[in-house]
């Protein structure tokens, strides 16, 4: 059997290139010959064809030989052969759907282009462009992000355009600037020999209707008005309780949902020791992962509803598009 | 004021009950999340998420808001992706 092979390997590397000028074949490669349905035990060159066409719509020179160097052949339609689209590559123009995230932090997923001042813009998290308040803007963002073997300065695709600030409830360590601030006070408050120490608390913090980001492309033929698996957009819609969705993300590619609830109040928990309020979100199954947050999620007539961002084991939140939209003043 | 609103004795809106609650059980130990989904036979519900099975929580919280249902879900802490 070994010996048969090694000498079939031959028979196909003398006539593989000859085969594959033909227009439609795409592939050869040595297996059993599939004869009326059934798996032979004959060893056969199996030519592989974006589409079987019956000899009368092919050209002599196009027709695969039924034998090959005293080999017989096998004709199987597989169709065009694409490189899989992974969800983490390096892509120039990057479409929606794929890694990207600033410098900062992980990765995240690029939602999809928004249009602001006849410009088209990366709309995402904040917590995937702006790190969750912490960036400047102007910081570079990178795709594919970090975790994914984005680097500076090979990778850097965008600049931080704008962020809505999240407001975080957080716990006593949870906000840097309050700590900061009781700091500053401490130290008042020694020079001035009091023993009263100030510590950094919780206070109130407003309701958050969205985790948005902006970013402006270096180069607008770096990016692409579409979505990976997805395809075009087709104009926005809002969300409606039991509306069928999908998404394409960073880390769960192409997945689909309905909408369970809407007028959604949630909390959600950013790291180890952050936490805000979201309201107005709507609430799906479970459709996503680390790393997805910032996928377009769109209806099944591929609207632009909304912007994923937070979820648990069986849950995803998602901020309605209309309030990323006013909140950002961007448009489609 | 929806069409109604004047008469007391009209049940109100599930949105209006829905936020005039939503404090209260967002307090409430384990509760990530309140909205407004479907019920059995369809009908609208106010619907609770907690992060984990909370027994002595759960018997806190009644099954009906106004005139409305309230459905109780396990949900798990819901976190930034």
């Amino acid at each position: 059997m070994e010996k048969e092979l090694s000498n079939l390997k031959g028979v196909l590397q003398e006539n593989r290139n000859r085969l594959l000028t033909r227009a439609n074949v795409v592939a050869t490669g040595l297996g059993f010959k599939v004869s009326a349905g059934k798996k032979t035990s004959t060893l056969s060159i199996i030519c592989s064809v974006v589409q079987k066409l019956p000899p009368s719509k092919l050209a002599a020179q196009e027709m695969i030989p039924s034998q090959v160097g005293g080999l017989p052949t096998d004709v199987v339609q597989t169709g065009v052969i694409r490189a899989f689209q992974s969800h983490t590559a390096c892509y120039r123009p990057a479409p929606g759907g794929v890694s990207i995230g600033h410098r900062d932090i992980t990765a995240g997923t690029l939602g999809c282009l928004v249009k602001k001042g006849g410009q088209f813009f990366i709309l995402s998290n904040n917590h995937v462009l702006a790190n969750g308040n912490a960036a400047q803007i102007g910081d570079p963002i990178l795709q594919p992000g970090v975790y994914d073997g984005g680097r500076f300065p090979d990778d850097h695709i965008a600049n931080l355009e704008a962020f809505v600030p999240i407001s975080f409830t957080g716990g006593p360590s949870g906000c840097s600037t309050a700590t900061g601030i009781a700091d500053f006070l401490n130290s008042i408050a020694r020079v001035m020999g009091s023993d009263a120490r100030l510590q950094a608390i919780t206070t109130q913090a407003e309701d958050n209707l969205v985790d948005a980001a902006i970013a402006r492309p270096l180069n607008p033929n770096d990016v692409k008005d579409e979505i990976l698996k997805i395809g075009i957009l087709q104009g926005t819609a809002a969300g409606e309780l039991g509306m069928a969705i999908k998404k394409s993300g960073r880390t769960t590619a192409l997945t689909t949902g309905e909408i369970q609830q809407v007028n959604v109040t949630s909390t959600v928990q950013y790291g180890e020791n952050q936490t805000a309020i979201f309201t107005d979100q709507m609430l799906a199954g479970a459709m996503s992962q680390g790393g997805d947050s910032g996928s377009a999620v769109l209806d099944s007539n591929n609207r632009l509803i909304g912007l994923l961002f937070a979820g648990s084991e069986n849950t995803t939140i998602i901020n309605r598009i209309e309030n990323v939209f006013s909140a950002l003043g961007v448009s489609r | 004021m929806k069409d109604g609103g004047d008469y007391p004795m009209t049940t109100p809106s599930i949105q209006d009950v829905k936020k005039k609650h939503e404090v209260k059980l967002m307090s409430l130990p384990g509760v990530v999340s309140v909205g407004i989904g479907l019920g059995p036979g369809g009908r609208p519900a106010v619907i609770v998420g907690l992060d984990k099975s909370r027994p002595e929580v759960q018997a806190q919280i009644p099954s009906q808001l106004e005139g409305h249902p309230l459905i109780i879900q396990i949900l798990g802490p819901i976190k930034a992706q």
